[in-house]
């Protein structure tokens, strides 16, 4: 039984947990929502005032926790592969049945927003006259929502790990099965990495004369490429193995947990170029600073992705 | 805000209110260490498996009949060797002795020590046993709570094993293994293969088992498929499933603790809420003169919020090196005997020292989420007091 597992019992422990408080801040922001009226002076938006309080510190506390527990939740996965058998990494746990997928990216999603939830009170807290506020309450509902969805699916997912028949190594799921072409648009690898560069190249553009629009679909676009090639391109010099194609292989100790920096610095690098464009719609400002981290983080990741490729053919002489 | 002036006045606020933070730090810390020690003894002894497990066979075969496992012929270790990939196969002979006086099990390991690769394993776990001596008279090893219990009863040389033939086999006491291996080794004896089939009434044409050494990982699943269809009556033992049944083994044990420590944790969680909520009137007089003096709200949340966070890293750590050093430095007396299970010979084991980020991080998230969902709710009332009423 999977859930006997420690780390399993743990997570389930503090999301639960998490989910309490969460419950605790919604009640209260529907109170707030309700009657929020910031020109009032009346005793009852004075409690509202301090009653925000309570709903802020529960949020930031509680999101915050959820931005370490995605890493927590792979590593977790990560783990399970010994008593799942034929899973020989997370890519097997995860596909272990239907739920595991949609659980994950809505996981990823759900940070996303967090994310964008924890810069927009930044923001809003910094004006004196809270002009976000409601906006952020807003938000903070569609998070709720979407974390009750999360907890239901993580109950079904971990449920529901088959432990006695076997599933489907990385290889298996990821791999060339044939003719059919695994990457979109029947793209070839060299097509694929060419559109990678480019599209990097478009987020470079973007974030340097800070184009909100084209920040935006040029980072949607440059993480649609990046999955797609780091599993199927730069995934191979990670492993040094020409038929080794897995996104989560390489967030095992043998290859040096580099994969959650792979994938941390490309959810960072895209997470700002996407949030700044959102957070200009949102709060009508430019902000400069998204832009500057979106740079930093998509170039730290192709330099590491290339740095790989690179020091590969320098050692042999040859490419995969 | 967050300078070191205010880490400075919040630590002269810890140590004004010590007293009011003693009670709950000795809880947390009690609470800590038990939950630590658990944790870590469990992963500590996993490892030992673990890396005792690598030097196992690839696959065991056992013949079946009628549901038990009963002596295999040595014919099926030349059928064996013959599938590819195999590279070695070996017919084990080993079993329990029931030792009569104390109603105790030995396990009692015959080995070919004309095998080389046995023999270097051997070696390296005995430093300096000299094979020629070893083999002059009929000598055996042993472990150390065989040898606690041999001593009780005075055979401090050798012992007298009795044969199913109701034949008398005097063997020798020639060395006691290493404290290390313990876990393992505690109840064993090692002797001559021809010894260890005479003293458990194994006839020379048969062996308990057969062991298989198999060099690519890769192949293990084809072998096990020819494996099966050789024999009808056969058993085909993975080392992956052994790894996988103490996995289980200590999931279940580590698991069933924390499932039942979740309860004490939401206990101390009400605790914590309950104390933290009673507002002294020095406490209101103090939060009144922050305000008074500028302070904002979101600032005395932060600053209580801070307080808690420390009263609990704190315990977390006193707590943790605590039982780091029960576990690793006293090997965990008492506790070591729920993961042992019903001991056969009582176990003396020191343990590795094993320690992991991930296991830390599990502990930490495990104690201070929970403690800190407690105390966000009282800080924030603390803080949103009327400084006007409060200063009255």
């Amino acid at each position: 039984m999977i859930f006997f597992s420690n780390s399993v019992i743990v997570f389930i422990f503090i999301e639960a947990l998490l989910l309490l408080l969460l419950s605790i801040a919604f009640i209260n922001v529907v109170g707030i929502l309700k009657s929020w009226d910031f020109s009032a002076t009346s005793t009852k938006q004075y409690l509202l005032e301090k009653r925000s309080y309570l709903v802020l510190l529960i949020i930031f506390f509680t999101l915050g926790f959820k931005i370490i527990l995605l890493p927590y939740f792979i590593y977790m996965i990560d783990e399970l592969n010994v008593l799942v058998p034929g899973a020989m990494c997370a890519a097997g746990v995860i596909n272990s049945n239907i739920y595991g997928v949609y659980l994950l990216s809505l996981k990823v999603r759900i940070l996303f927003l967090v994310g964008l939830w924890i810069i927009l009170n930044h923001y809003d807290l910094q004006a004196k006259d809270y002009p976000f506020f409601k906006k952020k309450l807003w938000l903070f509902i569609l998070i709720f929502f979407l974390i009750i969805a999360e907890s239901i699916l993580d109950i079904f997912y971990l449920i529901n790990i088959v432990t006695d028949t076997p599933v489907s190594c990385c290889s298996a799921i990821y791999g060339v099965s044939g003719i059919s072409n695994p990457i979109p648009f029947d793209l070839h690898v060299s097509e694929l990495l060419g559109l990678f560069y480019l599209l990097y190249g478009l987020t470079l553009i973007s974030a340097l004369y800070r184009y909100a629009l084209l920040s935006l679909f040029s980072n949607m676009a440059f993480l649609y490429s990046a999955y797609y090639s780091v599993v199927y391109f730069f995934g191979t010099y990670v492993y040094e193995l020409p038929t080794h194609l897995c996104p989560f292989c390489m967030l095992q100790a043998e290859y040096f947990y580099s994969g959650y920096f792979i994938w941390g610095t490309l959810f960072l690098g895209t997470f700002f170029g996407i949030s700044a464009a959102l957070l200009q719609y949102i709060t009508g400002k430019e902000i400069k600073k998204m832009y500057r981290y979106s740079l930093a983080f998509n170039s730290a990741f192709i330099l590491f992705c290339s740095s790989y490729v690179l020091l590969y053919y320098i050692r042999n002489g040859v490419f995969l | 805000m967050q300078n070191k002036l205010f880490y400075n006045f919040l630590f002269l606020l810890l140590l004004k209110h010590r007293i009011k933070h003693i009670s709950i730090f000795i809880i947390s810390t009690l609470i800590v260490f038990i939950l630590s020690s658990v944790v870590l003894l469990s992963n500590a002894l996993q490892e030992e498996i673990n890396t005792t497990l690598d030097s196992q066979a690839d696959f065991v075969i056992q013949k079946m009949r009628a549901g038990k496992s009963v002596n295999t012929p040595l014919s099926w270790s030349d059928e064996f060797r013959e599938i590819e990939g195999i590279s070695q196969a070996q017919p084990r002979v080993y079993g329990q002795y029931f030792f009569k006086p104390n109603a105790e099990h030995f396990t009692i390991v015959g080995i070919d020590f004309f095998d080389e690769q046995k023999s270097k394993n051997l070696q390296k776990l005995i430093t300096n046993l000299d094979m020629k001596k070893f083999l002059e008279k009929p000598n055996m090893l042993i472990g150390h709570g065989v040898k606690a219990l041999l001593d009780k009863y005075y055979f401090f040389d050798y012992y007298v094993f009795k044969t199913p033939h109701q034949k008398k086999r005097k063997v020798n006491i020639y060395q006691i293994f290493p404290k290390e291996s313990s876990l393992l080794s505690n109840d064993m004896i090692i002797m001559d293969i021809d010894l260890a089939r005479e003293i458990l009434g194994i006839s020379e044409e048969q062996s308990t088992d057969i062991a298989l050494y198999n060099p690519n990982e890769l192949e293990a699943e084809n072998i096990y498929v020819k494996l099966v269809l050789k024999h009808a009556d056969i058993r085909v033992i993975q080392k992956s499933d052994i790894a996988k049944a103490y996995k289980r083994l200590f999931n279940y044990k580590g698991g069933l603790f924390l499932i039942l420590y979740m309860i004490v944790l939401l206990t101390f969680m009400m605790i914590l809420y309950q104390r933290y909520s009673m507002v002294q009137s020095s406490d209101k007089k103090e939060i009144g003169i922050l305000r008074a003096l500028g302070w904002s709200i979101k600032d005395v949340i932060i600053l209580k919020v801070t307080e808690s966070f420390m009263v609990a890293f704190g315990a977390f750590l006193l707590g943790f090196i605590l039982a780091f050093f029960f576990v690793f430095v006293l090997d965990a007396p008492l506790l070591s005997n729920i993961f042992y299970g019903y001991a056969n010979l009582p176990m003396d084991i020191s343990l590795h020292r094993s320690i992991d980020f991930s296991l830390v991080s599990l502990l930490f998230l495990f104690y201070i989420l929970p403690f800190m969902t407690a105390v966000l709710i009282p800080s924030w009332k603390a803080s949103v007091i009327d400084p006007l009423e409060a200063m009255r």
